[in-house]
């Protein structure tokens, strides 16, 4: 008998722990819609501005705009690169917070390794999320800023308050570039993670979609953006003011996206780690059920026969 | 035309109106429909929607505003419906 009580208290134990997990399922699947809908909402600004700006852009535009310019190929790596990781304050949501990590780390490392003739590359490493400042925190490893007050409801603000100290430091040429390491949400089920890198800015292209040109379709595609940009818009103040106040605009929307993004990359890594534990501890209740009712059969088995046998034995 | 005002974290509105004026860098730009190609950067204050059944006005800042072929776009910083005073 003392197998079968085991066998009763695990079977107790696990189905808590299934309750659980299928609550923080559901919790994690009405987070995620939310989530995404913010993912989506994010779109139509960022298309807009991308739009815009890879219409106004041209190439011999970069020298004159701080956050466009690249380092010198000789230079790369005497300047410290920023990384901001990006990660969960909350746990429990699979290998996500790990991947981030992992990939930052491998990040760091190349950016390290690529030091050339000054040296190694100087890194510095910025954190979002209780998840990224534990783990850095355990390694000792030296990190520039970090803050877990961002939560799973980024604000554009946010993005703001993370990134445009960045900014003005890249202005100055302190920085040779900045990156970001953030989950890319594809759909819940596949959220990479993702090296993104924010300065200098990488013009969006131009796709030549620019809404409504009246005149039609498959004209003007191979003109030159800058010629085709004058030729079809009054611009005010001036082709280089508006892209000076908007490629700023632009590096906020890429942190803000990828704030959104990851906050819906975590939900989705939840929801499906808390259905795996739902499923598995599901199956490991099955086998205990079979083994527990077995026990018990055995057992009232053994004592049917032993009446039996006991009943025999007085006949006899 | 179509108007539509979009803040980084949302459309604020889509629809169709008549009319609507835009609070640019340097003073405020009226667009009626037919208005020629024009990309103006955005200043602080409120656009005005003129729909059929109404006006809508929206405190904005920051971002620009894109017109082309009828399609009017107010991609702004910052974008909320005015809240109304004495209401």
């Amino acid at each position: 008998m003392a197998k079968a009580r085991e066998l009763k208290r695990r079977i107790r134990s696990i189905s808590s722990t299934r309750q659980i997990t299928k609550t923080m399922e559901m919790v994690a699947t009405s987070r995620l819609k939310k989530a995404q809908d913010r993912v989506v909402a994010a779109r139509p600004y960022a298309a807009a501005l991308a739009e815009v700006i890879g219409d106004l852009y041209a190439p011999e535009l970069a020298e004159r705009f701080p956050l466009l310019r690249r380092p010198a190929a000789d230079a790369v790596g005497r300047r410290p690169t920023a990384v901001v990781l990006i990660t969960s304050n909350r746990g429990l949501c699979g290998g996500f917070n790990a991947n981030l990590i992992r990939e930052a780390r491998r990040r760091l490392q190349e950016l390290e390794g690529q030091g050339g003739a000054g040296g190694a590359g100087a890194t510095e490493l910025h954190l979002v999320g209780k998840k990224g400042v534990a783990y850095f925190r355990f390694t000792r490893r030296p990190v520039t800023s970090q803050r877990i007050d961002i939560g799973d409801r980024p604000t554009p603000q946010h993005a703001a308050q993370l990134i445009t100290p960045l900014m003005t430091r890249f202005a100055q040429g302190e920085l040779d570039a900045v990156e970001i390491v953030f989950a890319k949400f594809n759909s819940p089920m596949s959220t990479p993670p993702t090296v993104l890198r924010v300065l200098p800015i990488t013009p969006p292209p131009s796709d030549g979609r620019t809404v409504g040109r009246s005149d039609g379709e498959g004209r003007g595609r191979s003109d030159s953006p800058t010629v085709r940009q004058s030729r079809f818009y009054i611009l005010k103040p001036s082709p280089e003011a508006i892209l000076e106040a908007l490629l700023p605009l632009y590096v906020n929307n890429q942190m803000y996206r990828a704030l959104v993004e990851t906050a819906a990359g975590e939900h989705g890594a939840r929801r499906t780690a808390m259905k795996n534990a739902t499923d598995s501890a599901g199956d490991i209740l099955d086998v205990l059920r079979r083994t527990f009712n077995r026990a018990r059969q055995a057992q009232i088995t053994q004592e049917l026969a032993e009446i039996v046998g006991g009943a025999e034995a007085l006949k006899g | 035309m179509r108007v539509t005002l979009i803040s980084p974290d949302r459309s604020v509105y889509d629809g169709e109106a008549t009319a609507v004026q835009v609070p640019a860098f340097d003073g405020l730009v009226g667009i009626l429909p037919g208005h020629a190609p024009f990309v103006a950067l955005l200043g602080e204050g409120e656009v005005t929607v003129n729909h059929g059944g109404g006006v809508g006005r929206y405190d904005v800042a920051g971002g620009f505003v894109q017109v082309a072929a009828d399609v009017v776009r107010v991609v702004a910083e910052r974008a909320d419906e005015t809240i109304k005073e004495g209401v």
